[in-house]
């Protein structure tokens, strides 16, 4: 008989931080923040579209009463789908609670050169080059661009970096911008790659990173945008960097009420403009650092937070934004593979569905795709615990094991030939003896996460090729458009 | 017409340990030199495999079984190559020390050379110094090989090469030893000629101490 009564499988380890009852709690510590505090929004046109839901207004303050919150998460989609530019399904993300997609992170004003190795501005050749190495690392599942481009006209880093990167790589891109219009630039241009508005809606290409202010403020920009996305069905983040201590309470459930809250008010104006659109929460989640004052990104507590925040927000059945591979170092060292290890593996057990900020160095103020390249093996590591342990018949081997008896070996087995391939193999950790690793010139990880970077960048071409005429015509067109655009907006003088 | 050796070369790397003997079988019956088949047929296969399994394009079962292929080859092969046909492919004595019970170490090993075209005389674990000694007289190996995975075990293979001394035969055989503690360095302390990092470079460690011998 090959069926079983009353037999339990785990598919992947069963990880979590919080019970139901506490995310209970802390779901509805966030209904009674938003009900009795409150959020400021400082956009007019959003305090009317609440206020015409139910909700009070005073001022720029918005009280959200529960209603209001239930029905807007009754309506966010269970699942979403991201596709490839280039028509092809195997980048395809979907966007569906214990799925996780890991990926770099946006605007931080400095970069690690990869041919010096020093710290210095973000550059616009950078983003090609990220999205670029992004493209060749199978465990990137999105793209961002670890950084903010310096050394294009001021207010349009944004649209040069969404028109570089889009072109540079089939993997789909997290972009964000600074205002509406830049919004609106990066959406004809993901609508350019997707061939027609109508064919977006089908197929959406790339995701769109908002961000409000912690603790509880939706400044103009950050809800103008959200409202943006949401009207054109742009698959949308919009969650807070919050601070431990800082901008939420030191306490880690306090910390997850505000940041739940704070994230919900993009939840319900998305919601309400357009019931279904893809909304995705969750933000940075670390403590402040009371010594150093900053905040911390290689924090035990990320891990810890990010993952009961992962928690919390599915709870909500909301995607989640998370975090991992990020580090407080300030040039790639036993530190930075020890932070980024340890929150890659909280993050991948947590299932968050989004997972940013893979090449975060110095505390996330330097972008380094040494960090991502890194981090791209310990994904892969960390994807095998995720894995779990097939038991059947076939995996226990119990014949097997009386075919060689005690003393025996496996090595000339039919079943290991069938099954050693499932092993993890490294790319950049080295196994070879001692005197292979001599013969070798003695390379550190440091100098394999170098070399393979180098030879990616120089030697991996990307699909720069493939993009359609039409498409770099109509990019090209964007961005002149867009520097019209600004000159318009900023007067003579001004920059 | 010539017998196609390329079919055994192929076959080998293949791994198909039941297609090579036919083949080899064939290849004789079409009058094929023997040791046309052993030099243009299995080695170069199993230097073909050796790169591969160097490069990562290749993996231990998959190299073990080629091994084997080459093996059951060479068993066909073997009463019909001259001593100096045989050349590099001579006999290997091959056992792990008393109070060492670790098998596969030793086995692999003896595997590699297997794939090299030796013959190899695997006489266990746990073998008394004698054993080693009797062994290298009864079979008159051109290798002997001594395996330990303990620190414990590992004098055994010192006190064995005095045996070899005292018995008279220390000049004519080559000792080589390996396992996981054992290092280039302790090899040359306990007076042995050949130490392998790995089953792979014990192989071509050995090919490289004999081609040098020759010149």
């Amino acid at each position: 008989m090959k069926t079983r009564t009353n037999y339990t499988t785990y598919q992947s380890p069963q990880f979590s931080i919080l019970s139901e009852d506490q995310k209970e709690r802390i779901y509805n510590g966030m209904l009674r923040t938003l009900q009795y505090t409150g959020a400021n929004v400082h956009h007019e046109g959003a305090r009317e579209l609440f206020k015409k839901a139910g909700c009070k207004v005073d001022g720029v303050r918005v009280y959200f009463p529960s209603e209001v919150i239930t029905n807007a998460l009754a309506t966010v989609p269970p699942v979403t789908e991201i596709f490839p530019w280039d028509g092809t399904t195997e980048k395809k993300i979907t966007v569906e609670k214990n799925r996780s997609y890991f990926g770099p992170g946006p605007t931080p004003p400095n970069f690690i050169d990869t041919e010096t190795l020093e710290r210095r501005k973000y550059l616009r050749k950078d983003a090609s080059l990220v999205a670029r190495v992004c493209d060749a690392l199978p465990n990137m599942g999105y793209v961002q661009s670890l950084g903010s481009i310096s050394d294009v006209t001021n207010g349009l880093a944004d649209v040069y970096e969404f028109a570089d990167m889009v072109r540079n790589t089939t993997t789909p891109i997290m972009s964000w911008s600074f205002d509406k219009e830049g919004c609106r630039d990066i959406h004809r241009m993901g609508i350019a790659m997707a061939g027609s508005e109508e064919e977006f809606r089908q197929r959406p290409n790339y995701i769109f990173y908002g961000e409000p202010i912690s603790p509880l403020v939706s400044d103009y920009h950050a809800i103008d945008k959200c409202m943006y996305c949401a009207e054109n069905r742009i698959p949308q983040v919009y969650s807070p960097c919050a601070i431990g201590g800082g901008t939420v309470p030191a306490t880690h459930a306090g910390q997850l009420v505000v940041a739940l809250s704070e994230s919900m008010v993009g939840v319900i104006a998305s919601q309400l403009i357009s019931p279904g659109t893809c909304v995705i929460i969750g933000g940075v989640q670390s403590i402040l650092d009371m010594q150093y004052s900053i905040y911390s990104y290689g924090a035990p507590e990320l891990s810890l937070l990010s993952a009961a925040h992962t928690e919390v927000v599915h709870h909500c059945g909301l995607p989640m934004y998370s975090q991992s591979g990020c580090t407080d170092t300030k040039k790639m060292d036993m530190q930075s593979a020890m932070e980024a290890s340890l929150s890659i593996n909280a993050a991948m057990m947590s299932g968050a569905n989004f997972v940013h900020d893979n090449g975060y160095t110095e505390s996330g103020l330097t972008g380094d795709v040494f960090q991502t390249v890194l981090d791209d093996e310990l994904i892969s590591m960390a994807r095998v615990i995720e894995r779990g342990v097939e038991v059947n018949e076939e995996t226990m081997a119990v014949e097997q094991i009386n075919n060689v008896g005690p003393g025996g070996h496996y090595l000339y087995e039919d079943h290991t030939m069938n099954w050693f391939r499932e092993h993890w193999r490294p790319t950049l950790m080295n196994r070879s003896s001692y005197e292979d690793w001599v013969q070798q010139g003695e390379k550190t990880l440091k100098d394999r996460v170098i070399e393979k970077t180098r030879d990616l960048r120089d030697n991996y071409e990307g699909p720069r090729a493939k993009v359609p005429a039409r498409a770099d015509e109509e990019i090209e067109k964007i961005l002149k458009e867009a520097e019209e655009r600004i000159k318009k907006e900023q007067p003579a003088g001004k920059k | 017409m010539s017998y196609d050796l390329g079919k055994i070369t192929e076959t080998l790397i293949q791994g198909k340990v039941d297609r090579l003997t036919e083949l080899t079988q064939e290849a004789i019956d079409s009058n094929a030199e023997p040791a046309k088949i052993l030099n243009e047929g299995l080695l170069p296969g199993m230097d073909n495999v050796g790169e591969k399994w160097k490069n990562g394009e290749m993996f231990m079962p998959e190299v073990l079984r080629c091994a084997k292929a080459m093996s059951k080859s060479m068993d066909i092969l073997r009463p019909r190559l001259t001593e100096g046909e045989l050349g590099s492919a001579g006999t290997l004595v091959i056992g792990t020390v008393a109070g060492d019970l670790h098998d596969i170490g030793k086995d692999l090993v003896g595997m590699m050379f297997e794939g090299a075209g030796y013959k190899v005389i695997n006489i266990g674990i746990d073998q008394p110094n004698e054993n080693f000694v009797n062994a290298a007289i009864e079979h008159k190996p051109d290798v002997l090989g001594m395996s330990a995975l303990l620190t414990t075990t590992m004098p055994r293979m010192g006190e064995v090469v005095n045996s070899l001394k005292e018995a008279g035969i220390r000049d004519q055989i080559t000792v080589m030893v390996g396992g996981a503690p054992v290092t280039e360095e302790y090899a040359q302390e306990i007076g042995a000629d050949l130490y392998g990092a790995n089953a792979s470079t014990a192989v071509d460690v050995t090919r490289e101490y004999f081609a040098k011998a020759k010149n």
